[in-house]
C-alpha cells in the first residue's frame, strides 16, 4: 500500500534531463521520470517495482500543446487522454487515436493519463499504441547529450525494453495526418465495455488511390509481447483491390503473426480468433469508408 | 423509470410515497459519516497478515523483528491467544449452537485457505503496521490440499472439515419421482454451473475499538449485523454484555458484512493495548477478508407432459462451502427450497450438498442459494419450451405456483404469486425488439423467482423497536437495524410518520448501537422491513391507538372517527373539529398517557423440517417477480451489450417507491456482473483476480437504462402487506440474461459467468456439430 521516494518537480526540461543523469553515467533505476502516475504509483505501491525518487514532469512547459502544421501532428508528451479527447482536430487529425482515447480507463484517468506514459509504459496492451503505429508514428527522445528520432514501430525492443535510455525523455510524439482517401480505425475488445483491460486491440489504416490499397497498417495489441504490426497480413493488401477475400486472407495472416498467450483475461486462443474477426471487420470497414462516395 | 401498480385501495398518505430519504441529505453533501470516518486519540492502526499459501502447515512463526521496531505497540499470533476461537454458526436470537463450526482466529498450526489471517499487527500508524507485517519472518510448508467440492467428497481425500468434508446436506422427497418421470413425454436434463463472486461494496471492511471506563470493548463497525456482540464476546473471552457494537451507515452489504470480518481483531488488539485501535481493509484485503458466493453445480431432470405441465423434477446440487462452514448448510437449504422455481411440482426429488475445500469460505450473497437456483430452473425452462416448441412464457403460465399449493416442503403459500403478472408486465416493457445487425444477434429473455424474505422459522426471529413522541410532537424511533444503503431506516421513519399523522422530517431514528437500541435482529434475508417494519408498525399504533381515544374524548366522538394526518387531530367526517398534533401530545403529557412504546414482533416461529424429507415449513413467506432483458450478442468476438433490462417485482406495498426502484437498478447492475463479468478464479485455492482490474463489475458504459415495474399484491407479512425486495432484486436478473443469449445466438452456455470466449466456443462447438 505504501510507497516512500522522493518527488522533484523541475521547472523545464534540461533540470529534468540533469536530474535524470543524477547517479552520473547513463542515469540510474532508482530515478523515474513520472507523468500521470496511473502505471508508476499503481506499481509503486504494488512493490512491483521500486524508485527512489520521482522527477514529475507536469511542471514543463516544452512537453504541453499539441501542434499541426504542414499535415503533421505533433503531441506533447504531457498530452492526456482527456486532451486528445477535447481537441477537435483529433478527430481527423488521428481518427484510431480518437477511438482508442474513448475506451480508455474511466473520466479520472483519462483526466491524468498521458499517451506518453501509455507508450513508456511497456505493457503490450497500451491502448495508444495500436493507433500510433497504425499512423506511423515518430517518437521524440531527449538526453543530455541530445535529441534523437524514433520510429515507434522501431521504440519496442521486447517485453517492457523499449528504445529509451533511462536517462532520457520522451518529450513529443508525432505523425502525419491521414491522407485525404485513408480510413483509419480503432477497436478495443475486452471484457466489459468500461474501464478493462485490453484481451485485443486491433487499429487499421488503409489509403486508397485509383481503385488500389496504397497503404495498409494493421497492428495489434494484447497478442505479442508488444504491440506490433502485422508486417505479413499489411503486404498482401498493398497494391491490391481489397476484395471480401483478400481481407480475409489478410485476417488470416494477422491472426499468424500474433503469438498470443494465455491468462486471467482469456486464452491465446480466443485471443488468436479475435483478431482474425476483428482485422477482417476492421478492413471491411475501412475499405467501404474510403471507397464509397468516391 | 419507474412504474408502479397497485390493485388494492387503501388509503395512505406517506408510506407508497416516493419521499425523499432521511439519509439523502448527508449523503448527498458529503456528511454522513461512515465507520472508517472514525478516529480516535491515541489511537492505533492495524494490519492482518495472511497466509499466501491456500493449504500448508504453520512451520515457524517469528515476530521478533516486527516487535521491535518503533512504534510498533502490538503483534499478536496464535501463540498469544491459546483458546481464542471464533464462532462460523449462523449468529441469532436461539442462542443455540448446531455444528462444531468454530474457527481458529489466527493460524496455529494449519492454514486452510488462500488468506487465512497468521498475525494481528498494532502500530502508531498504517505505514508502521504495514512495515512490521512485512517483518514478520516465517514458514510454511506447503500440503496437499483440495480444491474441488466433487474430490472433497471422495475418499482419501485430503480433509478440510472433519470427518469426510461434508459440512451441509438437504433432502426434498415429495411425491412419486418414479411415476412422475413414467408420465413425462419430454425429459430434459442439463448442467449448470455458477462461479465464487464478490460482494465488492464501495466500502471494504473497517472499525474502530476501544475499551471504556467500564471494561466494555466498543466497536463502531461497517456490518449488517449488530447482534455479533455476542459471538465476538464469546471469542474474546468476556460476558455478551461486555461487548457492544456501535454501527454506522453501511457503504453496501448484499451479505458480505453478515459475518463478523474485523471485530474479533479489533477486539483482541483493544484488549492487548489497552487503546483504540483502527483496522481499515484495503481492497485487496477485503477480497480475502470475507465469504464469498458459493459456486454451484446444479443437475436439473425435469419431466414434461406434451401440453407442458411439468410431471417430476430430481435436482441435485453440489456447493463448494470452502475452508468453513459459515452460513453454507442454510445458503444450500435455501436453494433446495427454490431449487424447482416458481412452478408448482408434485413429484420433487432434491439432493444437495455442500463439501469443504481449500478455496475461499463461502457464505451469504444477496439471494442466498436461490439465486444460483434460479440460474438453473429458468434455464431449464427455456431449454424445455424449446423442445416441446411451446413459447416460453407460455410454459411458465402452465406451471406456475398458485396461492394455496403447495411449496416443494410441503407447506402451503400463502400470499398473492403474481409472477405470471410481473412476468408480463416485464416483457411488455420491452416494447419493440431491436433488429439483427449483421453478425450482431439481438435475443430477448426472461425470468421468473420464487425469493423469501425472513429468516429461517426454526431460528425464531424476532424484532423490537421502540417509539416515542416527545411533549412538542417530535417523533423518536429507536431500533438496532442496521442500513446498509437500501434505506431500511428511512422506511421505518416512513411507517411512524404515517402512523402518527406526522412528516418524515419530524421523526428522527437513532439505530444500530447494541447497547442501547432495541435489538432488531441483522439487516440480512430480506427481512429487514418485514420485520422491524412491523416493530415500528405495532409500536406506533399502539401510541397512536391511546392518542386517538383521547382526542376522541375530546371531540365528543369514538376512536374510530378519530384519524391523524398532517400534524393534526380530526373528526373524519367533520374537519373541521380538529387539533394540533403537538396540542393533543401535550394533552396527554400533562395527563401522564404513556407516549412510548418498545414492541418485540415475532416471525412465524416452527419446528426444523423432516431431514429424510425436507417437508415442513422453512420461511414465513415468499416474494415473486421477474426480470426480461433484450441483448445484443456480436457472434464473431462474443462481446453482449445488454439493451434493455426490466425488472417487475410485486413487493406488497413499497414503503418508498424510490427506494424499491433502487433495490430493482441495482440488482439489475449486480445480476448482470453475476451474468456476464464477474468470476474469483482460484488455482489451486490462491486467488489470482484480486482486484478490480481482473474482477470485473459492470461499469456505467456496460449497463443500459434500467426500467423498474413495481406490483403491490398488499398480501405480504410485512406492514400494509409488503413483501420485500432486497435479495428479490437480484434472483431473476442472471437467468435472464442467459436467456437471452442463448435466444441469441441459439446455443446455451450452461456455466456463468458467460464471457465472450465461452460465447465464441460454444458458436465453434455448434458449428462443428452441424
Ligand atoms: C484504473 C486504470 C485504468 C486504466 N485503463 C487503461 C486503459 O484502458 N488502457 C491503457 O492502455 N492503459 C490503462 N491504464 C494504464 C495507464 O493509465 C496508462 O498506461 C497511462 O497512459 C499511463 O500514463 P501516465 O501518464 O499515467 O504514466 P506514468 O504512470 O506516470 O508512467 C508510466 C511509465 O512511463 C514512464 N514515463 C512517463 N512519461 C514519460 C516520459 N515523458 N518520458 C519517459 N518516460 C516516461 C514512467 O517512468 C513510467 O515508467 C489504466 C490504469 C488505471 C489505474
Amino acid at each position: 500500500m505504501f510507497a516512500e521516494f522522493d518527488l522533484v518537480m523541475p521547472g523545464d526540461l534540461d533540470e529534468a534531463l540533469d536530474i535524470l543523469a543524477e547517479a552520473g553515467g547513463d542515469g540510474d533505476a532508482g530515478i523515474l521520470p513520472l507523468a500521470g502516475g496511473t502505471n508508476l504509483v499503481v506499481d509503486l505501491r504494488a512493490r512491483r517495482i521500486r524508485a527512489d525518487k520521482l522527477v514529475g514532469l507536469g511542471r514543463i512547459a516544452a512537453l504541453r500543446g499539441i501542434e499541426r502544421s504542414n499535415g503533421r501532428v505533433t503531441i506533447g508528451a504531457g498530452t492526456t487522454l482527456s486532451d486528445i479527447l477535447r481537441d477537435p482536430g483529433m478527430v481527423e487529425a488521428a481518427p484510431s487515436l480518437v477511438d482508442s482515447a474513448r475506451v480508455f480507463a474511466g473520466q479520472m484517468v483519462r483526466n491524468t493519463a498521458t499517451v506518453a506514459g501509455n507508450v513508456c509504459c511497456g505493457s503490450p496492451a497500451a491502448d495508444t499504441v495500436p493507433p500510433l503505429l497504425s499512423l506511423d508514428a515518430e517518437v521524440t527522445l531527449a538526453g543530455k547529450g541530445g535529441t534523437r528520432n524514433v520510429p515507434l514501430a522501431d521504440f519496442f525492443l521486447g517485453y517492457q525494453e523499449d528504445e529509451r535510455r533511462p536517462a532520457e525523455l520522451v518529450t513529443k510524439i508525432a505523425w502525419d495526418a491521414p491522407k485525404p482517401k485513408s480510413a483509419n480505425l480503432f477497436y478495443k475488445l475486452a471484457r466489459r465495455k468500461g474501464d478493462a483491460i485490453t484481451v485485443v486491440g486491433v487499429a487499421v489504416t488503409v489509403a486508397v488511390e485509383a481503385g488500389k490499397c496504397t497503404t495498409a497498417r494493421i497492428a495489434l495489441g494484447a497478442v505479442a509481447p508488444v504491440v506490433k504490426r502485422a508486417r505479413e497480413a499489411e503486404a498482401l493488401l498493398e497494391g491490391e483491390a481489397l476484395t471480401p477475400e483478400l481481407i480475409e486472407a489478410a485476417a488470416r495472416q494477422a491472426a499468424e503473426d500474433s503469438s498470443p498467450i494465455d491468462d486471467v483475461r482469456a486464452s491465446a486462443d480466443y485471443r488468436r480468433h479475435s483478431v482474425h474477426a476483428l482485422t477482417r471487420r476492421l478492413l471491411s470497414q475501412a475499405w467501404a469508408q474510403v471507397t464509397e462516395g468516391g | 423509470m419507474t412504474e408502479t401498480e397497485s390493485w388494492a385501495n387503501v388509503n395512505l398518505r406517506q408510506v407508497g410515497r416516493p419521499l425523499a430519504r432521511t439519509d439523502a441529505p448527508g449523503k448527498a453533501a458529503g456528511k454522513t459519516r461512515y465507520a472508517g470516518d472514525y478516529t480516535m486519540p491515541n489511537m492505533l492502526h492495524a494490519k492482518v497478515l495472511r497466509s499466501p499459501e491456500a493449504s500448508a502447515l504453520l512451520r515457524r512463526i517469528d515476530v521478533s523483528k516486527a516487535r521491535a521496531l518503533p512504534g510498533v505497540a502490538c503483534v499478536l499470533t496464535a501463540a498469544d491467544l491459546p483458546d481464542r476461537k471464533a464462532s462460523t454458526d449462523i449468529p441469532g436470537q436461539t442462542g443455540k449452537k448446531k455444528l462444531a463450526t468454530d474457527q481458529q482466529v489466527l493460524v496455529k498450526e494449519r492454514v486452510r485457505y488462500h488468506g487465512e489471517p497468521l498475525a494481528l499487527v498494532a502500530a502508531e500508524t498504517q505505514a508502521i503496521a504495514e512495515q512490521a507485517a512485512e517483518l514478520i519472518d516465517f514458514e510454511l510448508e506447503p500440503l496437499p490440499g483440495v480444491y474441488d467440492p466433487f474430490k472433497a467428497m471422495r475418499p482419501g481425500a485430503p480433509v478440510v472439515t472433519a470427518p469426510d468434508n461434508v459440512v451441509g446436506e438437504h433432502k426434498v422427497r415429495k411425491g412419486d419421482i418414479e411415476k412422475g418421470f413414467a408420465e413425462a413425454d419430454e425429459i430434459i436434463e442439463n448442467t449448470f454451473r455458477t462461479q465464487f463472486i464478490e460482494h465488492a461494496f464501495l466500502e471494504p471492511e473497517v472499525g474502530l475499538a476501544w475499551i471504556d471506563e467500564n471494561d466494555v470493548i466498543n466497536i463502531r463497525v461497517a456490518t449488517q449485523v449488530i447482534e455479533h456482540f455476542r459471538p465476538i464476546a464469546e471469542a474474546v473471552g468476556v460476558p455478551h454484555n461486555k461487548v457492544r457494537i456501535l454501527g454506522a451507515l453501511v457503504g453496501g452489504g448484499f451479505g458480505g458484512k453478515e459475518d463478523v470480518t474485523v471485530e474479533i481483531y479489533l477486539a483482541l488488539l483493544a484488549q492487548a493495548t489497552g487503546r483504540p485501535v483502527r483496522l481499515a481493509y484495503t481492497r485487496e484485503d477485503s477480497m480475502f477478508g470475507h465469504g464469498k458466493r458459493h459456486p454451484f453445480v446444479i443437475t436439473h431432470r425435469t419431466g414434461f407432459t406434451k401440453d407442458g405441465r411439468i410431471t417430476a423434477v430430481k435436482v441435485t446440487i453440489t456447493a463448494d462451502s470452502g475452508a468453513y462452514v459459515f452460513l453454507s448448510p442454510y445458503v444450500l437449504l435455501y436453494a433446495t427450497v427454490a431449487a424447482p422455481g416458481p412452478y408448482r411440482v408434485d413429484n420433487v426429488h432434491v439432493d444437495a450438498v455442500a463439501a469443504a475445500t481449500n478455496n475461499m469460505f463461502t457464505s451469504a450473497f444477496r439471494g442466498f442459494g436461490a439465486a444460483q437456483a434460479c440460474v438453473a430452473h429458468e434455464a431449464q425452462m427455456d431449454e424445455a419450451a424449446k423442445a416441446l416448441g411451446i413459447d416460453r412464457m407460455e410454459l411458465r403460465r402452465r406451471n406456475f405456483i398458485r396461492t394455496g399449493d403447495k411449496l416443494v416442503t410441503g407447506h402451503p403459500i400463502e400470499s398473492a404469486v403474481w409472477a405470471d403478472e410481473c412476468m408480463t408486465k416485464a416483457w411488455e416493457a420491452l416494447g419493440e425488439r431491436t433488429p439483427d445487425a449483421g453478425p450482431v444477434k439481438t435475443g430477448r429473455g426472461v425470468a421468473t423467482y420464487q425469493q423469501s424474505y425472513g429468516r429461517i422459522t426454526w431460528l425464531h426471529d424476532t424484532s423490537e423497536a421502540w417509539v416515542g413522541v416527545e411533549v412538542d410532537g417530535s417523533v423518536v424511533v429507536r431500533s438496532g437495524v442496521t442500513d446498509i444503503g437500501a434505506g431500511q431506516v428511512s422506511a421505518l421513519g416512513q411507517i411512524a410518520a404515517e402512523l402518527l399523522g406526522v412528516g418524515l422530517d419530524d421523526v428522527t431514528i437513532y439505530n444500530s448501537d447494541s447497547a442501547v437500541t432495541p435489538l432488531a435482529g441483522t439487516t440480512t434475508a430480506t427481512r429487514g422491513l418485514y420485520m422491524t417494519g412491523n416493530a415500528v408498525r405495532l409500536a406506533a399504533e399502539a401510541i397512536r391507538g391511546r392518542f386517538l381515544a383521547r382526542a376522541a374524548r375530546e371531540f365528543g366522538v369514538e376512536p374510530g372517527e378519530v384519524d391523524l394526518a398532517e400534524s393534526k387531530a380530526f373528526v373524519t367526517d367533520r374537519p373541521d373539529k380538529s387539533m394540533a398534533f403537538k396540542a393533543l401530545v401535550a394533552l396527554c403529557a400533562s395527563e401522564g398517557v404513556h407516549r412510548s412504546e418498545l414492541v418485540m414482533f415475532r416471525a412465524p416461529f416452527t419446528g426444523q423440517i423432516d431431514p429424510e424429507t425436507g417437508q415442513g415449513r422453512v420461511h414465513p413467506d415468499y416474494a415473486y417477480g421477474a426480470q426480461a432483458v433484450e441483448v445484443a450478442v456480436d457472434t464473431e468476438t462474443g462481446e453482449v451489450t445488454v439493451l434493455k433490462s426490466v425488472g417487475a417485482h410485486d413487493v406488497g406495498q413499497a414503503i418508498n417507491p424510490d427506494a424499491v426502484a433502487g433495490q430493482i437498478e441495482g440488482g439489475a447492475a449486480m445480476g448482470q456482473g453475476y451474468a456476464l463479468s464477474e468470476e474469483l478464479c482460484y488455482e489451486e485455492g490462491r486467488l489470482t483476480t484480486p482486484s478490480f482490474s481482473e474482477y470485473l463489475i459492470p461499469t456505467a458504459m456496460d449497463v443500459p437504462r434500467y426500467q423498474s415495474i413495481i406490483l403491490e399484491s398488499r398480501s405480504g407479512l410485512g406492514p400494509f402487506g409488503a413483501k420485500g425486495i432486497g435479495e428479490p432484486a437480484l434472483t431473476p436478473v442472471a437467468p435472464a440474461i442467459a436467456n437471452a443469449v442463448a435466444d441469441a445466438i441459439g446455443v446455451r452456455v450452461f456455466d456463468l459467468p458467460i464471457t465472450p470466449e465461452k460465447i465464441v466456443m460454444a458458436l465453434r462447438r455448434a458449428e462443428a456439430a452441424e
